[in-house]
This record gives C-alpha cells, structure tokens and sequence, in this order.
C-alpha cells in the first residue's frame, strides 16, 4: 500500500467529540499526523463578553462536560483577583474538596473512555457505574450531575447539604476498593500493559518546550503542579504528594491518573478533617469590575488551566481569554503519534483525556 | 507519591497477572450481578431519586412574583421574558388586572437557578422536574400559567452571604434582601419625569415636591423608601436620562 | 438416547411420498408419477432436502440464543442488564432482525458492484455451510464424512477471503486496512489451530467427528492430556472467529468498524449472523474434539443433543468471559503471539500426542 491519509474524525469512534485527527500513514505505520480542530467552536471568548459577570459562570461550566466545575472555578478566581475580593475560609475548602471530587469524576471519564478506545467495553461501564456515584455526591451537593453553576464570585453557591460528610467518607471508602479492583483489571493485565508499555514517548525536555502541563507533563518526571508550585485556595495548608512517573510513555500518564485519583481521595479527606465547621461560604461581590486586569491558572485535571481577564469598569468583562490545556496538548500530538501503528492512536490520544468543548471553545 | 512511586521495573506482572486477575474480576461482578441485581436503574419504569437541591425546570409561585424583572435580567441565556397576564386573584364581578409574570423559554433554559437565586420574593422556585421533553419547539415555552408548580418548603432558593468588608470577621451571614443595594439620584441630571415611580414594581419610590422651576411648575424628585425596595434595577433601566444608579452595600 | 435424524426424516418422507401422495395419484390412476415419486433416488433427495433444512434451522436457532447469552451474560459481567425486549431479553435478536430487514439497502458510489453485495452473502454461505459437518448426536447430523474435520477447517479457512472481498469491494480505506488484518490473522492462526487439531488426530487416529467422540467415550476426554493443545485452540478459534481480544479487523477505535464499515442493512445482519454461526462451529469444535462431544451423564433421560447443545453454551462462556475481560490487542502483537508463543506450543502438544501415542497409552 502506498502512503494514504486517514481521517479519525470528525465522525469516528476514536474521538471523544468532535474534531479531527488527520493521520498519514504507511501500511499501518504514522509517518505524519495533523489535528484539526474547530467543529465545535462556539465563539465562547466572544459570547461572554457581553454576559454580566455572574451569567458567565454557567458558561465556564459548559466548557468541559468532565471538568465542569473546575473551569468556574478558575473563572471566579479570576473576577476576585480583578474585584479584590477575600473568599471565606470554609467556602476555600468546600471549593478545594469540589475541585478533588471533579478530578476523581474527570479522571474516572477518562478511564471509562480508554476501557473503550482499547476495546475493552467491562472497563467503561465499572469506572461510569463509579462515576455515578461522584455524580450523586455532586447532585446533593450543588444540584446538577454536570453543569454544576456552583462556583460563585466571592464563595459557593450554598452549603453542604446534611450528612455530607457521611456519604462523602462512604464513597470514598467505596471507591478506594473500587480502585484495587481497576488495578487488578488494568495495571495486572498483561494485554492491557501490552497495548500502553512504550507507546507515545516524550520526554521531559520535549514536553516543556511544547508547553504541554498537567499529568501528561507529570508522567514525563517533572514535578510540576500548580497546587503545588503556585498553590491557590488552601492548598498550602493541605498535606499531599505530586505524583509523578519517569516513563514517559502513555503506561507512565495512566499511573499518574489513577495516582492522582487515590491522591484526591486522600486530599479530600484531609479536607474533611481541616475544614471549619461553620461560616460564611459567600461574599456578595460587586456588580462592576474595576479597570485592569486579573489572571488567574489552577490545576485542571488535565492541565494548567489559565483565564485572563480584562475589565473595563463595567459589569461585563471587556475580554476574557482562555488558555486550554488541552489545546497545547493536541497540537503536540503529530510529535507523539509519528512513527507508531494505527492501533496505536486511540491509546496515545486516550491518555491526552481529549475533551473538544475547552479546546475548541 | 514520588517517595513510593511504582516504576515498571519494580512492578513486574506476577505469574497469575497475565489474564488470570482481569479474570477473576470479572467473574466476581458476574457472580455479584447474577446473585444481586444489576447496577442499571431502568429508567423509565425506576427513577432515581432527586436530592433535595436538585434542580430541574424553574417554577413560578404566580402570587408571590411582584413583576419586577430580576430574573429576566440575570438569565444567562435570556430565555426569560416578562408577559402581560390576567391575574389570578380578582374580586367579585371584577375585570381580572394586568400583571408582568415571567414566561420561559425551557428549550433555552440551562436550569442554573439564578432566576430563584435572585428573586426577591422568593416567588420564582426550582422544580424537581426534569422530563421536559416536548415534540415542538413551542411547547417548551411555558407561559407564567404553565410555569406555575406546588411549592414545597426547599424549593425556593435563599442565599446567605457576607458583604466583602465583613470576610473573615465573625459575621453571620444574611440574606441578600437585608443588605440590598439602594438606588441613588443624580439631581442634576433629574428631570422630574416620574418613570421610575411608575415603574417600580414594589411602590417604593415616591415622587415629592422639592420646588418650584421657572415656569411655576413643580420640580418633583424621587424619594427612595429603602425598606421596600428591592433593589431591582427597574428604575435605573426606564430613567431616560441615567440620573439613577444603584449604591451598592459592600 | 438419541434422535436418529436420518432415519426419522427417510420414514417421513417415505411415509409422506409413498402412502400419502402415492395413494392419491394411484386413485387419480398417474401410475407413473406415482412410482417416480416413490423412486429411492427422488425420496433420498427430498429426505437430503428435509435434512438440510433442519440442521439450518437448528444451527440459526443455536446461533441466535449464542446471540442472546452473549448479550445478556456480556451485560452480567459489566454490572447491567443486557437485552430487555421479550421474557429475559428472548426477543431482542428477532427485533433487530426485524430492525435491519427493513433498512435501506445502500451500495457506496465508489464500491465494486459486483463483488461488494456479493461479500456478505459469500460469508454467510460459508458460514452455514460449516453447519453441515457438525454433528449434534450420533444420529442428528448431516454428514458423515471420513475427513469432516478436515472439511470444517478447511470452509472455516475460506472466511477471510470472502472477508478481504468484502473490505476490498468497499473502496474504503477503513476497510481495505480492515480487510488486510483480517486476512493476515486469520491466515496466521490456522497454523497452531491446525497443529492442534493434528495432535488430536494422532492420538485419536480417525478424521472423523463420530470416531473422535466415540474415542473419547471409551478413553477420556482430550482436554485431560492435551490441556495445552485446548488451549492454543480455543485461543486460535477466538481469533478465527474475530472475537475479543482477537478483533482487529473490526477494531472500533481506530477503524470504525474495519471491513464492514460499509456494509449497511440487512447485509451487516447477515455478517453478524455469521460471526455468531462461526462462534457456534468455534465452540462445537472445541466441544467435538476435546470435551467429549455429546456423552454426559444421565444419558439415559437426557437426549444426546441436548448434551451437546448445553456444552456448546457452557464452552461460549468462556468466548464471552474473554470479552468482557480483555482489551482489544494490536496487530503486530497478534502476529507474536501467534509465531512466537502459540506455534511452539501448539508442537510441544503435537509432541506431547505423539509420545502417548507411541507409548500406547491411548
């Protein structure tokens, strides 16, 4: 066979969404690859420049089906460091633990979607059927399964419910064991190391100059963690390891998931015993913004997340610009895909956890 | 977990990881699953149950609304209008008044509680419903009638906060309505055109003389009654010459 | 205690065509007609005919509850509940079929039109056509020829071009790809499933189903001193068959559906329909040669078929356990495990036969 052009998109089952992976290949060998983005693009910088600052919450929220909370909450962040405002102590940690919470749900989706991706369907229905359970927490704690609009300007939307920490402690509990048994179902199984042992190698030098961060960057041997390196919230207070792998490989990035997902469990338990009990959870923020600017980045589950904001005096932003993980990421994917199998490109991709809805915005 | 990190090295596949654990696991979610039952909730026939802060469609106590446009004005996706209604309430042999209640527009609606977050009156009120589903764009758009939903204690949403010079210090904190913002006028730019006492859906505003102009006529300027209001922008949006604007508590 | 099919169909029609029919004609006075009909050579056609017939039936029949517990038992293993239209999901299989049958028939511009209908049609034929040298007892069978064996492996060989036609006449590169890998693990793979089966022949001497069964009635069965053999066939037979964690030619991931991307309707009913016919053969293979085909206990109240039918089901658990146990594998490490793992192992059996067989323990 001569050398042909794939398209893995914009309708195939390897892409979680909606965008393109152009793939160049010899026989079943990548000798060159090309994403293509922008079928999902709504315009969302441009939208909510003319929404009140409160109204964009629910629209940070829509950027990532995963990660919805995460991404309000970087966007509040950025509105209090542009309006200057304090957030009270307990309405930090409940902030902290739901941003815990949604990178076990993220990464919980990330493993439901690799199960499929490698062809195992047992996979995707034990870490959604898990998953469901986050889902619970999260409906009794803001309301919604996904969209949470929790995250406010100045606190959190409202309190935790009664017998939260009853049922949170009771899923954790259950989810730790839960984690053994993916251990047991991935990590001892050789088929599956067979199909992620060595593939996509990048090394540690390679990653930061194409400014790829969060655990695909950890998996490379880089201690680089934002709540650790530039902690925001009450992190500082919190005792907790990076984890990091040295293989480099796409092994290496889901060690480092599933590490991350039994380091939250532990951050949010040391939550739970630090937290106050009572207090104010919310500031009533101003309506306008002063002139200036304000940047705010955390730790996405799948990168550093950044939000910059411009305000003009007014109550709706003057501009307000993302900086998507997952977009730097991608655009490094030729670099990670070249010179593998085709077989190869739902494994690599995989393990970069593509959601569309941020990259494409 | 750097101190114990496993590396591919020291964590070498025993002789039963080969296939026999993702075996043995299976297997043991079989048997849970044929003993027990199954995980999935067939869902129309079973339901999940909703927490109490669930949020599904908003709902309208029609009594309570005052009319005043908060929620229209806070909707991200602006899928809430205000319409002229029939009231319910009406005396004996009379004509029923006209109203302003909030029509939604469901099929835009991103069920974010903000409309019941800022309600004043508590009048608009999250729903636990959550099967919405109509077979033309029209149906889903509820007219305040429709909206209309039994209201049981927890649906309506309140919100305790602090105003930001008070984080930190020992302050309990209160709901929105108890430290509102306040409009204040601009007298230059008055002038005297009484809209926004016509216009306030709570009556807060009176217009009081404070003289007379030139031509003999009385200059009347507004007078806002801090109890009563609640700070819903009406009258800084109908001013025609920006003369209002809100005094915020912070 | 067993159905002798050939015997009871013969009667029937010997029955139907001589003391029914014949006597209608001899009273309407067509004595000639009459005595064609009754000839030994048309009631050993129509009896073939009738025999066909059944044995289809029963195998589609077979294949269709593999359908079924492979679904719900799939659904079982992943914590859901599987099927749910009919009593315990029964009926799902008809309503899909009922589902594709009404489909539109959509032929891709550029696709061969010649040979792109012809693929599925091609697989399923050949794919039934295996049904004819299983036996289910020692009188419900349709052939007993003295190489059935060798026939069986040799219409299960012909499935992957029929395949690569199908992925090729598609004009896709999805398929064409997916065609490419079906045909090179399929052509690996009869390797070790043939080594395998050839030690089964040594130990048994005979080509032949009813002596192989008929062997192990007497001595044991095979699985006891081949257990590797077994276990390179049922591997070898999972990627025959395209099953997981064998499926790279349909691998969703990276290729939509491999080589059947194109394929819409009825004709990807029809394709499906042989996957699960060719499991069926799979797992009645496995059944036949190692598990001593359909001797069990309490021969006496239970019919032999039975017997057979019930271990085919027991055998395709395991098809289903793999499933839901393992993730698909890459190509180049199919053709490992083949070469490198399987081969070998498959003559250390064949070694294995030979020396029980020169020992004279069997």
């Amino acid at each position: 066979m001569a050398e042909m052009w794939i398209n893995m998109g914009p309708q195939h089952p390897m892409t979680h969404g909606l965008w393109n992976m152009r793939i160049k290949v010899d026989g079943e060998t990548i000798t060159d690859a090309e994403p293509v983005i922008g079928y999902l693009h709504r315009g969302w910088e441009k939208m909510v420049e003319n929404r009140l600052y409160p109204q964009i919450i629910p629209m940070a929220d829509r950027l990532c089906y995963g990660s919805a909370f995460t991404w309000s909450h970087v966007y509040c962040m950025a509105v209090e460091k542009l309006m200057d405002i304090e957030v009270p102590e307990r309405a930090q940690y409940i902030r902290a633990m739901s941003d815990e919470l949604q990178r076990i749900g993220n990464h919980l989706m990330w493993l439901a979607a690799i199960g499929t991706d490698l062809g195992n369907l047992t996979m995707f229905l034990y870490a959604t059927r898990d998953r469901e359970m986050f889902l619970d927490l999260f409906t009794s704690l803001t309301g919604a399964r996904m969209t949470y609009n929790y995250c406010r300007v100045g606190g959190v939307r409202n309190d935790s419910p009664p017998n939260w920490t009853r049922d949170l402690v009771r899923t954790l509990d259950y989810f730790e064991k839960r984690l053994k048994e993916y251990d047991m179902l991935v990590d001892q199984s050789k088929l599956f190391r067979m199909r992620m042992e060595g593939l996509g190698y990048m090394s540690a030098k390679d990653c930061i100059n194409a400014g790829i961060t969060g655990p695909v960057l950890r998996a490379s041997g880089v201690k680089q963690d934002l709540r650790h390196n530039d902690p925001y919230e009450i992190y500082e207070e919190l005792d907790w390891n990076i984890c990091t792998h040295d293989d480099c490989d796409t092994w290496a990035r889901y060690r480092v998931r599933m590490m991350e997902m039994q380091e939250s469990v532990n951050i949010v338990r040391d939550i739970l015993k630090k937290m106050p009990e009572s207090g104010p959870i919310r500031v009533k923020p101003p309506r306008a913004a002063p002139v200036g600017t304000a940047m705010a980045r955390m730790e996405d589950p799948r990168g550093e997340s950044l939000m910059y904001l411009v305000g003009d005096g007014t109550d709706k932003p003057y501009r307000l610009s993302v900086r998507s993980p997952l977009y730097v990421i991608i655009s490094a994917s030729p670099q990670l895909l070249k010179g593998y199998r085709i077989a190869d490109v739902p494994s690599i991709l995989g393990m970069l956890d593509v959601c569309v809805g941020e990259m494409d915005r | 977990m750097t101190d114990k990190q496993i590396s591919r090295k020291e964590k070498q596949l025993g002789l039963t990881g080969f296939i026999f654990k993702p075996m043995y696991i299976t297997m043991k979610q079989f048997i849970k699953a044929v003993v027990n039952r199954p995980q999935t909730i067939l869902y129309p026939w079973e339901k999940m149950a909703t927490p109490d802060a669930f949020r599904g469609r908003p709902g309208l106590i029609f009594d309570k609304c005052i009319g005043c446009g908060i929620c229209m004005r806070i909707c991200p996706t602006r899928c809430i209008d205000l319409v002229e209604v029939d009231d319910l309430k009406k005396a004996e042999g009379e004509e029923p008044k006209k109203v302003k209640r909030p029509r939604v527009n469901l099929g835009r609606c991103l069920m974010c509680g903000y409309c019941a977050e800022y309600c004043p009156t508590d009048a608009m009120i999250v729903t636990p419903d959550y099967e919405l589903a109509t077979f033309s764009r029209e149906e889903a758009i509820y007219d305040p009638y429709m909206l209309q939903h039994d209201w049981k204690p927890g649906y309506e949403v309140h919100i305790k906060e602090v105003l930001p010079s008070e984080v930190n210090k020992v302050f309990e904190p209160r709901l929105r309505i108890e430290h509102k913002d306040i409009p204040v006028l601009d007298d230059e730019k008055c002038i005297s055109c009484t809209r926004c006492a016509k216009d306030c859906p709570v009556d807060a505003v009176t217009m009081v003389e404070v003289g007379v102009n030139e031509r003999g006529r009385p200059i009347r300027k507004p007078v806002f009654d801090a109890e009563k209001c609640i700070s819903c922008d009406t009258c800084v949006e109908v001013c025609p010459k920006d003369a209002l604007t809100m005094k915020e508590a912070l | 205690m067993y159905l002798d099919l050939w015997n009871l169909v013969g009667g029937l029609i010997h029955w139907l065509m001589v003391d029914v029919i014949g006597e209608i004609l001899n009273w309407l006075h067509l004595y000639g007609l009459a005595d064609w009909l009754g000839s030994s050579g048309v009631l050993h056609i129509l009896t073939i005919i009738v025999v066909g017939l059944i044995i289809l039936v029963v195998g589609m029949l077979v294949s269709i509850t593999l359908i079924w517990q492979d679904r719900k038992m799939l659904g079982r293993f992943m914590d859901r509940v599987g099927t749910q239209v009919g009593p315990f999901g029964l009926f799902q299989n008809f309503a899909d079929a009922l589902k594709v049958l009404v489909k539109e028939y959509i032929i891709p511009d550029a696709a061969d039109r010649l040979i792109y209908p012809l693929a599925p049609i091609l697989i399923i034929g050949l794919s039934m056509a295996m049904f004819v040298t299983i036996p289910y007892s020692q009188g419900f069978y349709m052939s007993n020829s003295d190489l059935s064996v060798i026939l069986t492996l040799a219409i299960l060989a012909v499935v992957p071009f029929a395949v690569l036609m199908g992925g090729w006449a598609s004009n896709n590169k999805y398929t064409l790809i997916g065609g490419m890998r079906a045909a090179a693990q399929t052509c690996a793979y009869e390797v070790p499933l043939l080594l395998s089966v050839a030690s089964v022949v040594v130990l048994t001497g005979s080509m032949n189903f009813m002596d192989i069964v008929a062997f192990q009635y007497e001595n044991t069965w095979l699985v006891i001193p081949l257990i590797i053999g077994f276990i390179v066939f049922l591997v070898s037979i999972i990627a025959e068959v395209e099953r997981v964690p064998f499926d790279l030619p349909e691998a969703e991931a990276e290729l939509v559906e491999g080589w059947q991307t194109e394929y819409g309707g009825m004709r990807f009913g029809l394709i499906m329909m042989s996957q699960y016919a060719r499991s069926f053969v799979g797992a009645s293979l496995i059944v036949l040669l190692f598990f001593g085909g359909w001797h069990g206990p309490f021969a006496d109240y239970i019919p032999a078929g039975i017997w057979f039918v019930v271990k085919v089901f027991l055998v395709f658990i395991l098809f289903v356990w793999a499933w839901a146990a393992f993730p698909r594998i890459r190509t180049d490490q199919i053709l490992d495990l083949c070469w490198k793992r399987l081969l070998p192992l498959a003559a250390i059996n064949l070694f294995i036969a030979v020396f029980f067989k020169t020992m004279g323990w069997f």
